[in-house]
């Protein structure tokens, strides 16, 4: 007897040895399939969007941002931000969305950048154009890439639609889902896609939000390559207007406070003058400046 | 009787863990690549989809070392998600990063293409088809090293 029980503590060691926990009760009544739809409701509420769903959201919100903004066919400047973009999300916090990073221009002189969730980001030809060279370009990017990999515009769904949203999933390994939970899901969805436009595009995202994108974007531009002092050159640039401009200026923090959030936080690298030029030169040719 | 409990005590050291944290990664990601080494410009051993299932076998920074059919190779870890296949059923605590089994049962639910698509019949007015478009523009590996190389950037 007294063998046996040596026997099984030594088991349940070997078990804990080997990363075995006690499950935690949240999980624990999950696992219950008959515990009842109040205990199954709270435990479903703890899963997080996915990169699929966000995906969708940001689809929807692309689509309404292109419903309000004109859609920019220039396909060599397209190419070309799409080329930008692309390096910088590889040296990014995720460099892999759901679809992949996608950048299309609007064909506004309105200065502005957004970002949609999973992937796809926006930026007007005003925005382009006051850009001096490729690095300060590439900031402005830098910027939009930081708010996906921080999650910024999916973090604007308010909490009570994604726990509806995940009573109505419920736990059956079904994906088809009949007339009636697919219509409370779009409507779920609206609502979602309308709390996210309205901070990426009309109020914009918190102050706190939009320092730590612009940390985030130092990070990515030195990772990448660029000068990450573009990114003072840039906001400097917008400083000069005010918010009675309109675009960025109304929803992003005064540039003048962004600059003093990063002061001191710009890392000091050498930029090869040779290179600078070479990226200036294909900036200025596909702008044709 | 010593002898056997020495063997008792050696098989489920080495084999329990094994059975119970057997680990395997699923692509969250439409489409991807294995491959060859951990850069993002290594060669392709392999394409990957969305819920493909892969043996992981290690990681090495932000890459992990996988598995998939017979290829081995790299995958980035944003690619994928972290699931422990268990025997049992009693969820595991303290987890971070990996699934539970009631998360990987709502995967590929809530807001789906059948979702997407009952909006889209709602708002007919909604540009989509421009969405597509900028989602069709297509980089290639080769454009975008060229073009890193071209303006003395970092390859990542």
């Amino acid at each position: 007897m007294k063998r046996s029980i040596s026997f099984l503590l030594l088991f349940v060691a070997v078990l804990f040895a080997a990363g075995w926990k006690l499950p935690d009760m949240g999980n624990l009544t999950g696992s219950i399939g008959s515990a009842g739809k109040v205990v199954d409701t709270v435990s479903k509420a703890s899963r997080s969007i996915s990169e699929d769903e966000e995906y969708y959201v940001g689809r929807a919100v692309a689509a309404m941002i292109l419903d309000k903004y004109a859609f920019s066919t220039d396909v060599n400047i397209t190419w070309y931000v799409n080329l930008i973009g692309k390096d910088i999300a590889l040296s990014s916090d995720k460099p892999n969305t759901y679809n992949g990073y996608h950048f299309g221009i609007l064909n506004t002189e309105e200065i502005n950048a957004f970002a949609c969730p999973g992937g796809t980001i926006f930026i007007s030809m005003g925005m382009i154009r006051m850009a001096a060279n490729e690095d300060e370009l590439a900031a402005v990017l830098a910027h939009e890439i930081a708010h996906i990999a921080n999650r910024d515009g999916i973090s604007a769904i308010k909490n009570s639609r994604w726990t509806e949203a995940l009573t109505v999933m419920g736990t059956e390994a079904a994906k088809k889902y009949g007339p009636q939970e697919v219509a409370q899901l779009v409507s779920i969805f609206e609502g979602s896609i309308e709390d996210v436009f309205k901070t990426v595009v009309t109020k914009g995202y918190s102050r706190s939000q939009e320092h730590t994108a612009d940390e985030t974007a130092l990070k990515y531009l030195e990772k990448s390559g660029y000068n990450p002092a573009a990114l003072i050159d840039v906001l400097k640039r917008l400083s000069s207007r005010d918010s009675s401009s309109g675009g960025i200026m109304q929803t992003h923090p005064a540039s003048q406070d962004r600059i003093e959030n990063l002061s001191g936080k710009v890392p000091s690298i050498k930029v090869d003058p040779k290179w600078l030029q070479a990226r200036s030169f294909r900036f200025n040719n596909t702008l044709k400046k | 009787m010593k002898k056997h409990f020495i063997i008792t005590v050696f098989i489920i050291t080495v084999f329990v863990p094994l059975l119970l944290f057997a680990e395997s990664v699923t692509v969250i990601t439409k489409e991807n690549a294995v491959r060859e080494y951990c850069k993002f410009f290594a060669p392709v051993k392999a394409k990957v989809k969305y819920n493909d299932k892969l043996d992981m076998l290690s990681q090495q920074g932000d890459w992990f070392k996988v598995r998939f059919m017979k290829a081995e190779g790299c995958i980035h870890k944003t690619a994928v998600e972290s699931k422990t296949a268990s025997l049992t059923s009693i969820p595991l605590s303290g987890s971070s990063g990996r699934v539970s089994e009631n998360e990987a049962a709502l995967a590929g639910k809530g807001f789906t293409p059948q979702v997407e698509a009952s909006y889209r019949a709602k708002h007919p007015e909604m540009k989509y088809y421009l969405v597509d478009k900028v989602e069709a523009i297509n980089v290639s590996d080769k454009d975008l090293a060229l073009f890193i190389n071209n303006g003395g950037l970092k390859q990542p």
